[in-house]
Order: C-alpha cells, then structure tokens, then sequence
C-alpha cells in the first residue's frame, strides 16, 4: 500500500478491483465502510462475481477476469477525454512532459518497438526518454538531437539508461510527449471496445467512468479517490501492467501521495508483506536490493548496474534516493557477514549467490518436474495445493528425493504420495523421503507481521508450542548449524560463504527474534556523527534510521527499509500509542511503518507546487516558510529542507522525482505504458489486436504436464478465490470454520445452471486442460452471463479451500482434490505471479 | 446467566408479582444492526459460538453461503444472506443477522408455563433460564421470529442471552465485540434509535435508498433488537423479516380468552356439579335403596 | 374373562370384566397424571402440582408418555366398546328426556341398555377428544428438529391441544360425579366388576333384559 489501511477513511471515491476486501480483509474493511459512513464516500467494485464487497458498493460492474486493463484503460481515455485530470500535478509530479525517444512505438498491432520474435523479448533502448532539453513548441521532427549510438565499453554496447538531462515539452503538446502517448495508447479503449473485451456494457462503464472521475469534475483539487485491489489483480499474465495502470490513472487523477488515495495492494497473509521486504523472492536482497547476477564481477560493478543516476529536466531537481544504494548494500553485507566483509575482499561480494535465471515459484516445481531439484524445504505453505497446476507439482514431488514439511497439520504436499488417484502400487514406487517437523502455530511465536500498510507490528506468544513442536527460527537455527558443522569438518566445494555468515545470538540453537530483529535494524559498527547536527552514535549502539547507513563499513543493517524499527529506545515495532493528533488515522506511535515511520508514501505530493496542501482539511505535510523545512503530521516523504522553488520531485525512489506515466528501459518487461492482452487461455481472441492477442513475452511451460486449452474445447472462463470463511487450506482443519461453510463448491451462473440443467447442490465437474475438480453447484444470481465481443460467454468461480487432509476430507467427505488442479502453469513475466485468476474450463453435471 | 446487576422484570409461568418489577431507574439495553454495513463475514456467529462455549454442530452445503437454514439451539446467531433483484435490474446481496430480538412483550415468556425458566430483566434482556425450563416448547409457539430452539437431548430451550453475563460487567456482547465494519453497536434503545434514524436519513439523502429506515416492530413493543434497512417497507426481503410482528393470535387466544374461559368452566363446573348435589343428592342414598323404588325390584 | 370364572355375589350380575376393569383404572391414573401435570401448565397459580408429582421438568417428560399410554387405553375401550356405544333411536329419546335424568326422576326416563346415551357421549367425547390430544400432543412433543416440524401447525396444537383437554375435563368432572357421587354402586361395578340386579334393573333396563335374555340362568 503506498497508504495505509486506516488512511482509506479520508477518501472520498473507492475504486475496488481485483480484490474482495469484504470477504478477505474483512478487519481492514472497516475503513472503506468509515468513509461510506463519515464522509457519504462512493465505493465502484468491478468484479468477476458479485461478492460480500459489491454487496456495500454503491456501483458494481461484473467485468471479465482477466480484462482489467481494459476497463482502466478506458477510465484513462475518460478521464483524458473529460479532462478530468489533476493538471498541476500531473505537469509537475509525473513524467507527462517528458518526450520520449522518436524510434518509440505504440503496440497498436500488439507490439512495441523492438520486439525479437526469436527469443521472445523487447530490446529495449527505444523505451527511452530523449535526452535534451526544453522542446516546447519544437515538434518539428529531427529538431531534438539525434538518438546517440549507445557508448561502446570492452567491444560490448554498455546497457540503455536514462539520460541524465531529459527532454521535455511542459505545454504537454509535442507528439512524442509522455502524456500525448498515453493519450493516443488509450484513446483506442473506447467505452465500445472496453464493452467488447470486459463484458461490462457501456452504459455501466460510462456510469463507473462519471462516478469515479467526478472527484475532478469542474477542476477540483481537494477530492481524492483510492484504488484497492488484492491478488484479483496480481495474478494473471498481465498482473504488474494492471496495478501499472491503476498507478497511472492514479497519477492522472493527482491521487498518490495523498491522504484518502493512492495505490493500495491489500495483502493477502498477516505477513506476506514483511516476506517480501525480506527478500522472500528471488530477485531480491533485503530491502529490494536486487540480486547480484553473474555479469556483475565485483562488487562495484553490482553497485553500477544497481544504482540508479538521476535523470530529469534540467529545470527541475531530483532526489533519486536510491542513490544511496551503496550504503543499503554494505551495511547488508557487513549484517550478513561481520568482520568476514572488508573493503578489500569487497565486503564478501563473492559469497553472495549470482542469479542466472528466473528461480520463481513456478520454475522452483518446473525444475523439480524435471529432476534438476532434489529436495525441497516447505515451511508455512502448502505447494501442492497453492499450485499451479496441482498435478505437476504433485509429480514433481514423486521425483524429489526428499521433502521435509514444516507444518502445524498434516497437509497436502506432506501427504503428496496419498493424493488421490495413486495406487497402492504407486505408492509402494514413490522413493521420495518425507521428513514432517511440527511447527508452532502463529499464535505460539513472538516476532512481528509487516501489514499491508507496511506497520511492522510486534506480537508476543501466547503460548507454548504443544508437544515436540519447534518455532521455525530454532528448527532453522538447528539445521543452519549442522550445515555449518559439516561445512567445517569437510571442507567442501564453498565453505566460506556459510562458515563466515554472522550468527551471534545469546542461543544459537534458537535465537531469539528480537536479536534478530536488532540485527535487521542495523548498528554503529563504528562511532560515527551526522556531520550537520554533530549527534553521535556510538559503536554498537542501534541506529536510529536508515538515514545512517554507511557505505564505508562502520554500519550494518539487515534491511535499511527496516532500519528504526529497534533502535536505542526500544523495539519500536511493539509501540501501541493510539494518539492521534491530526485526527487521519496516522497514529505515529502505533508500532513502526517503513520507511521511516511513514504511513503515507510520496506524501510531498499532497501538496501543491508551494508546498500547500491540496485539500487544507487533510493535511499531512507542508512546507513551513518559518523553519525553511518540511513538517507535518506525517513524516515527510522528503529532502526536509528542498525548497519548492526548487521543485524537487516527490517521486524520491525515481531517478525521475516524478510520477512514471510512462516506464523507461526495462523496469516493466512488456511495455512502457500497459496494453491489454488476453489471458493465455482466454474465450476469445484480442479485440484490439487478434494476430497478437496474448502477452508477447509470456512464455508457456514446456513439460509434458502443461497444457493450455483454447476456447474450442474450453468454453468457460474460471476464476479461483477465497472465502471469508476459511484460511487457505490450513481452516479446513478446525471445526468452527468447517461448520461455517463445510463443503467446496462450484459458483455458476443461475443462467447456465438453467441451460444445463443443473440445481443448487448438485455435483459438477468442472474440466479445464489439466485436470478435473468435482464440487456441488452454487447456483446464483450473483454472476450474470456476459457478451464479451459479441459472444456470449459465462463466468464460474471455483473457492479454492480444500483438498485431501482435513475434517471433513479425512472423513471422506468433501472433494478429494484441489482446486488448483484446474489453473495453468504460466506466470506474469514481470513478478512471476501464476495465472490462478482467469482460465478456460468446461462443465458438465457430474 | 450472570445477574450480578440485573434484576427481573418479567417473569414466565409465575404466581404472584416479579421482585424486580418497578424497582430500577434503568435503562433499556439495545443492539443496532446496520445491514447496509453488513459484509456477512460471520465473525459475529463465530464469536457468538466462542463466547458461549457452544458445541459445534454439523452443517451441509445448501446452495448458499448462509451457514445453515436457521439458527439452533447451539448455533443462535446466524446471518441470513438473500439475493434479491432491483427494479433497475441491479442486484442486492442482502445480509442481515439474526439472532434473539428481545421483545419488550415477549411472546416466548408469555408463552411460557414455567416459573422462572424466561425472564426480562429491567434493562430489557430477555433471557431464558434452562434450570427451570421444562422443555415444552411453548415459548417457540410464542415467538414471532422463530428464534427459540430445543436441544433434542436436554429438552431445554436456548437462544441468545444479549450476552446477559457480558452487559451485567459493563460490556458489549460478544457478536458486537468482534464485528469488524462497525454495522453492529450496542448502547442504550434512545441512543440506537438515534443512530439508526441518522444512519436511515444518510441512506435516503446520500445513496439510491430512499425506502430505508428503521426496524423496531411496535407489535411486539418494540424490541432490543434494531435494524437499519435500505428498505424498511420489505423486511421480508431480508430472510422474512416480519413485517409488523405481534405475539401469535394462538398464544394470545391460548393465554386469554381460552384461559378465563377455561377457568370460569372449571370452577363453575365443580361449583355447578356441588351445587345439583346440595339440591338432588345422590339418585339412591345407598344400594339397598335401589331396590325400594318404583322400577327396581327384587328378583 | 367371562362370567363364569368370576364369582358373582347373589343378586348381582356382572357389568364389567376384569379387561374392561383394567383398562378403566389404566385411562384413570394417566388421566388423573395428564390432569395434574396438564394444570399445572396451564396455569402458573397451580404449578405447585408439577412440583408436587416430581418436578416439573418430570412432568414434561411423562407428560406426552402418560399421553400415550392413556390413549392407548383409551383405543382399548373403544375396541372393546365401540359397538355398544352405537347411537340409536332410544338415545334420542333419552337426551329428550335428560332433564329427567339430571333430577333424579330415572323412572321417567326410557329405558337404557348397557350404556345410556350420556355414557355414550362420556365414551365419544373421551375418544375424540383423546385423538385430538393425541395428535396434537405429538405435534407439540415432535421436536423442531424433525423434517415436518411447523411453526403453525405447533401454534394450532397448543390451542387444540387445550381446549380438547378442558373438554375432557368437563367431561371427567361430570364421570367423577356420576361414578362417585351421583349413582351409588357404579364405583363398585369398576372395581369389582358387578353390580346389583337392582342397579341393573334400574339404570340399564335394556341391558338387564338382554342379559337375562342371553344367559337362561343368571345367577341370583
């Protein structure tokens, strides 16, 4: 979330899409319902299925899954085309002004310029801003400067990058603008064709379109509108593009950084969060450094490649705050590594893993399918049943040689050799070994959950783990060691990398997670003074901020993002103030939110160009003329003292300072601005551009377990889910959530039911090209059939809750498989996420 | 069944006056439920079964995500999910809880020939007493909202108590606690007819809900229960809501007219039956007489 | 049984067989156990006497037993009756004529057989109405958890249910009456089993001819 939960009461207009906060985040939903209740704010929920969430909305729209870009793409075109846009904001905090390199392509045949068929990629030096300065009025061609050869180093092209002095057009006129782009890339998603490929008919979409641009009707600036979306969003192929599109129509509507708006992922685990600022991704160190690859040969060669230089107009000023990557980076390498990481050896550079290839989920279980990985660790998550593709994994498994389960109930993955189908003989086959490690339960471990509001909250066990159950860290600690211990007594092929790794915890054995957590904030290693205000910090003690972080050696820190999160005065995760002075929600002393204790992000841009806030009855920071310095209710965003005449960008992590309406280079890996693309199965072909109708990068899965099906043999489009009832695959073990809802079903269209024949409670089997799930049928009002393209075309949702172990599963009850059996192996090419939200399947009474 | 602070008012099956009747300065305990707030997250049932230490009962898939037809008795509060079609052609998910409405006039307790087994307390709680609850089920006659339930084994009737042990403390009930968007409050019936009348007000002017108000059936002396509706005209849309409640004519019949009648025939019978004695006396004073009289005779 | 493996007291003959006898006192102590418990629920100024016969939570429970049970003795005597209580023309005649009946001027009365037709109504009005308290009973004694449980037909029991006992219990306080109180020897004739040929001779001329009709020697 770029705000937080509670911040979603100051709104005035929710758009929730791609996400049931209702039904999934029903806690957090407490806010949207504020607003509704103190502020008569409008909630639009665009959704597959009339959920618990649209049941409260003051607008719903059933879309198609998987077309999301669509509809945000004509909310755009609206907005644009009403001029319902933040004027202001958008000159001066996004990239609108920016012109774009000339060989720069729109996809209006589905492809960006630079497209290599071969291997499935963009070459990507054209997703370029033009380097220069002021071409107002100069749209002219070839009166820019040419585009330069890129700079040839070692006989290799060095890699495309911004031009440190961009130019730009702040009339916004020139043809090669960022903003005369965006307007010609959506000005092709019409409410007709947003009909066409959503199903959402044009009169609702219009109606949606008025509702949720009305807060800029007549040239408003106070009114601020929120955009929350969940996994809805995330996992499809296009998953990335679509919450990229939300961000720009956000930015459009001069909505991020501002109290009541902004871009909010509803997290969908208590620590899902915190896992990925963690680094729970391969891609990713800690903190979002990213992974040293193979071609980085020493350390300051990762830093070059990592380390972003900033790249605006000339006119304008820019922070570009991962600058200060170097300091991230060593005091990383000194958290890991102590007194093993000097200078001289690189801070240990060496010892860190390079990544060569994509080592996502998905390509974890392709690679086990295909015998390259042995053995797997799964600790709090159920493969077998996450999937994709329940089956493959299931076949995966068979061929590890071992699997050791950390698990508070025996579960599917554990039990993978019981999945049903198997013989007895087969069973007998299975050489796989299953080590099964009862784990503590969240409720008998200390440490803390980051939130989707980026608070990282300090919890206390409430009890002991019963029996021989270990907390993860100890079972952890304990394997760690024995490694290390084997590392020592047999050398082995790389020994220094594990016998060099820092661990001195009171009890190694099981260390206690609040050193840990001491660790991950960082320490002076060193004394070291901030050279303005001369405050000391002595070696050894906890560093307040990230603000300290050096990258000389005499600072470490686990994760910078994390850093004041336990510093000299305490564990400040565990703080439970409950003052509020601004009265918005910000609560400073309620547990610790990265960064910097900041519950807004980007927040400079709630202010106008001189540091006023737009809407005075929600102030979050300004620039106070007095000091010569930002203050505020919240922690400014911000360089404290950058004046707005100078206009430094609020954007502080671009190297940019603005808002990316357009991406440059390869920060998205399938198109600076986002295009619709069908769903990998999808019911038809791309109404915008048919020959290339899906995802030109996306890569299907090639083992003989992945198939796709198409439309001919698939008629349905599926969409998998939770309910508000159950906790993944972990509840179906404890009665009162079985009582709750004790039976998988199949939700289907009361229209289809009609067709087929088909009564509520009566078995049907659901088929897509990998496997088949049998289920009773709900049969409902709340999923309506749809013309997509002119045809018509249903909808079915399948919850995915159950599988074979469980109360009810052990009693020989429910379904024996899992839903995710039905969902394809085919991932978001750029965060990898598994399409589990929109695929094709067939249904017949079972 | 805490009664600390709680004194009677109200007294099933019972001879005589109620000790609590007319002895406190209170006021009356109500609970609001918005269901235009509503997002059927059950937390409400869960915490309501957690409280109350209920036993977990068995449930089928019935074609909804309602958790099962109607409440138990170890299952007393339960969100009725109805999908019901606008006239514009919209959909609505309506979602209301329900549980126990605690009648000012209860039909459950005027129906009710136990002594003691279903009380009122001052502050309006209505609140069954399973010690002395005979189990015949007359209070479930008695209820206009078919709440009132029988174990099967006990033969004692349950139903939910307001959390009777919770607001003796000072607390809200346990349903209220845990509601997550704020749709449940608890205060006093003066507050929360307030808030809802506010609340009903927001939904007409703000949103397309110009039917909606608020739920506090006079029929039944109004109860402690209070709903906000987005169309207070059709309760029954929401899971047969009645529309104007009223404890049942049988119940009414049954504990008037039928009882006087029934009272008078009974004492006017034995005082009818002593009185044709006094005059006519028996038809032969002793057995031998039968012989003396015209008719009879010996053989 | 018959006739002759009782002994008969001269100048007696039998009215009721030892069957009939039984089934008599069976009806009599459910009954008086249905009443008992039954007041007590039906008005709290007399639940004393659900205290008084073990609680009233046992009172419930043998209730709807006691129920059953005095149905089924009922069924019994209609079993064994239901061909004598045959309503006919002489009944008529003798509702006619029932104010003489109520003033003790018997020997206006036309002649009755083994049962007079206010014993004929005593019988029916036992009868019907034991089937009303039946079905009802078991209405409201089926818990909500049967498949066929309704709210309204449970409402309708109760009312049914009520009034079908308060009738029985004008009918029983009249039986009471006449049995106890109003015709001497008729308690005997339940206990025993006989009564006097005067008594015979006096309340069911009809029977006593057609007894001594059918049997050429009764016994004297």
């Amino acid at each position: 979330m770029t705000n937080g939960w509670i911040d979603i009461k100051n709104t005035d207009m929710m758009l929730i899409m791609g996400g049931n906060p209702a039904e999934n985040h029903p806690c957090g939903f407490k806010w949207p319902v504020e607003a509704k209740r103190t502020r008569n704010a409008k909630m639009i929920v665009v959704d597959p299925r009339f959920t618990r969430t649209a049941s409260v909305a003051d607008l719903f729209c059933q879309i198609r899954a998987g077309s999301d870009i669509a509809f945000l793409g004509g909310l755009i075109r609206y907005a644009i085309e009403s001029n319902r846009i933040a004027k202001d904001y958008l000159l001066n905090y996004t990239n609108a002004a920016f012109v774009v390199k000339d060989g720069f392509k729109l996809p209006e045949d589905g492809l960006y310029s630079g497209f290599d068929a071969a291997t499935q990629t963009y070459d990507k030096s054209t997703w370029n801003y033009e380097e220069g300065g002021d071409l107002s009025g100069k749209h002219g061609g070839g009166t820019h400067a040419p585009a330069k050869p890129a700079p040839v180093k070692d006989g290799k092209p060095s890699p495309p990058h911004l031009p440190e002095n961009v130019a730009y057009d702040l009339t916004l006129q020139h043809p090669n603008c960022v903003f005369q782009l965006l307007r010609k890339q959506y000005s092709r998603y019409t409410p007709e064709m947003v009909e066409r490929i959503t199903g959402v008919p044009k009169d609702q979409f219009l109606k949606a379109a008025d509702l949720f641009t009305s807060i800029r009707k007549d040239g408003d600036t106070k009114k601020v509108a929120t955009i929350i979306y969940a996994v809805g969003w995330t996992q499809h192929t296009s998953g990335t593009q679509t919450i990229r599109t939300a961000a720009m129509l956000q930015l459009l509507l001069g909505n991020v950084g501002r109290s009541g708006g902004g871009v909010n992922a509803l997290r969908g685990h208590s620590n899902i969060q915190g896992a990925t600022d963690m680094a729970g991704i391969f891609e990713i160190l800690p903190g979002y450094l990213k992974v040293p690859v193979p071609t980085d040969t020493g350390f300051k060669a990762y830093l070059e490649r990592i380390t972003p230089k900033s790249a605006k107009p000339h006119i304008w000023d820019s922070w570009n705050y991962w600058s200060n990557t170097p300091k991230f980076a060593v005091s990383f390498m000194k958290a890991m590594y102590g007194d093993a990481a000097t200078k001289q050896n690189d801070w240990a550079f060496h010892y860190l893993p390079k990544v060569d290839r994509n080592y996502s989920w998905a390509y974890i279980w392709d690679d086990m399918y295909r015998g390259s990985v042995k053995g797997l660790f799964a600790f709090g998550m159920n493969g077998v049943a996450i999937g994709p593709d329940s089956n493959k994994n299931i076949e995966a498994l068979k061929k590890a040689d071992w699997l050791v389960v950390g698990e508070i109930y025996p579960d599917e993955t554990s039990e993978f050799w019981k999945s049903p189908g198997i013989t007895q003989d087969e069973m007998k086959r299975i050489q796989t070994t299953v080590y099964r490690l009862p784990c503590a339960g969240f409720a008998e471990k200390d440490g803390a959950f980051v939130n989707s509001a980026r608070w990282l909250q300090w919890k206390n066990a409430a009890l002991p783990p019963p029996g021989d159950a270990k907390v993860d860290q100890e079972i952890l600690a304990r394997i760690f060691l024995k490694v290390r211990e084997l590392y020592q007594k047999e050398g082995g092929k790389f020994p220094d990398a594990i016998l060099h790794a820092t661990w001195s915890y009171t009890n190694p054995q099981n260390p206690a997670l609040a050193e840990v957590a001491k660790e991950i904030n960082g320490k002076a290693l060193a004394d070291i003074q901030d050279p303005v205000t001369k405050q000391e910090i002595k070696a050894g003690q906890q560093l307040p901020g990230y603000a300290w972080l050096k990258d000389d050696g005499t600072t470490s820190s686990g994760n910078w993002l994390y850093s004041g999160s336990f510093t000299e005065a305490g564990n400040m995760m565990a703080r439970r103030g409950t003052e509020d002075p601004s009265g918005l929600g910000i609560y400073p002393n309620w547990a610790f939110s990265w960064p910097a204790n900041r519950r807004v992000m980007y927040n400079r841009a709630s202010c106008d160009l001189e540091g006023k806030p737009w809407d005075p009855s929600r102030k979050q920071v300004w620039w106070n003329e007095a000091t010569q310095k930002w203050a505020g209710n919240d922690v400014p965003d911000f360089k404290a003292d950058s004046k707005p005449k100078d206009h430094m960008g609020p954007f502080i992590m671009n190297p940019e300072g603005v808002g990316r309406l357009f991406v440059p280079i390869g920060a998205v890996a399938d198109g600076p601005f986002p295009e619709h693309y069908e769903p990998i199965e999808s019911p038809i072909e791309n109404p915008l551009h048919p020959q290339q109708s899906n995802n030109p990068i996306v890569k299907k899965f090639k083992t003989d377990s992945d198939k796709y099906g198409t439309s001919k043999d698939y008629n349905i489009v599926c969409t998998t889910y939770r309910l508000t009832e159950h906790y993944h695959y972990w509840t179906k073990n404890n009665p009162m959530n079985v009582q709750l809802v004790p039976e998988p079903f199949v939700e289907i269209p009361a229209e289809l039911a009609n067709d087929m024949g088909l009564r509520g409670g009566e078995k049907v089997k659901v088929t897509s090209a990998r496997g088949n799930y049998v289920a009773k049928a709900m049969v409902t009002k709340r999923i309506k059939a749809m013309t997509i393209d002119g045809r018509k075309t249903y909808q079915i949702g399948v919850p995915i809750h159950w599988g074979y172990r469980g109360i009810a599963e052990d009693e020989g009850k429910t379904a024996k498989t899992a839903a995710n059996i039905l969902s394809p192996t085919v991932i978001d090419p750029n965060a990898w996420t598994p399409e589990f939200k929109g695929f094709l399947v067939k249904l017949e009474k079972a | 069944m805490s009664q600390a602070t709680l004194r009677v008012q109200k007294i099933s099956g019972h001879a005589g006056s109620v000790p609590g009747e007319d002895t406190q300065r209170e006021y009356t305990v109500c609970k609001l439920i918005d269901t235009t707030t509503c997002i059927g997250c059950k937390a409400c049932e869960v915490a309501c079964m957690e409280w109350n230490d209920l036993p977990f009962g068995e449930t089928v898939f019935d074609n909804t995500y309602q958790t099962m037809p109607e409440t138990r008795w170890n299952y007393w509060n339960l969100i009725l999910f109805n999908e019901h079609e606008r006239e514009d052609g919209s959909l609505m998910w309506l979602m209301r809880k329900n549980q126990c409405m605690h009648c000012a006039e209860p039909g459950c307790l005027a129906a009710c020939p136990a002594d003691g087994a279903i009380v009122q307390y001052t502050n309006g709680i209505v609140d069954f007493q399973q010690a002395n609850c005979i189990g015949c089920g007359y209070c479930i006659t008695g209820c206009p909202f078919d709440i009132p339930k029988m174990n099967p084994k006990t033969h004692r009737v349950f139903k939910c108590t307001l959390c009777t042990d919770r607001v003796s403390e000072g607390l809200e009930p346990a349903c209220i606690k845990s509601c997550p968007t704020g749709c449940l409050h608890f205060g006093s019936k003066d507050d929360m007819l307030d808030l809802a009348g506010k609340r009903a007000k927001q939904l007409r002017d703000h949103s397309n809900f110009p039917k909606a108000g608020v739920y506090d059936p006079p029929g039944v002396g109004g109860t402690g229960v209070v709903y906000v509706l987005h169309d207070a005209t059709n309760p029954e849309l929401y899971g047969g809501l009645p529309k104007n409640p009223h404890v049942p004519l049988s119940v009414k019949l049954w504990k008037g007219p039928l009882k006087w009648l029934g009272n008078v025939a009974m004492i006017g019978g034995l005082v009818g039956l002593f009185v044709h004695y006094l005059r006519y006396g028996p038809k032969a004073r002793e057995e031998e007489d039968l012989a003396a009289k015209p008719g009879g005779g010996k053989s | 049984m018959s006739p002759s493996e009782q002994s008969i007291p001269h100048g007696h003959v039998l009215r009721y067989n030892l069957r009939e006898r039984l089934t008599h006192w069976v009806a009599a102590a459910a009954y008086i156990y249905l009443l008992s418990t039954g007041l007590a629920f039906w008005s709290p100024w007399l639940f004393w006497l659900a205290a008084a016969l073990g609680g009233a939570q046992v009172s419930r429970m043998l209730h709807p037993w006691a129920g059953l049970l005095f149905f089924a003795s009922v069924w019994n005597m209609y079993v064994m009756w239901a061909r004598q209580m045959k309503y006919t023309d002489d009944d008529r005649k003798w509702w006619k004529a029932v104010k003489y009946y109520s003033t003790n001027q018997d020997d206006k009365m036309p002649p009755a057989g083994r049962y007079n037709a206010g014993q004929k109504f005593l019988f029916w009005g036992f009868f019907w109405s034991s089937l009303l308290l039946l079905l009802s009973g078991i209405i409201m004694w089926s818990p909500q958890y049967f498949a066929w449980h309704s709210l309204i037909a449970m409402r309708i029991s109760v009312l049914i249910h009520a009034s079908a006992a308060l009738f029985t219990m004008g009918l029983f306080m009249i039986h009471l009456y006449m049995g106890l109180f109003a015709e001497r020897g008729a308690f005997g004739s339940v206990i025993r089993g006989d009564v006097s040929i005067a008594f015979a001779k006096r309340y069911h001329p009809a029977w006593y001819k057609e007894i001594v009709g059918e049997s050429s020697s009764p016994r004297k």
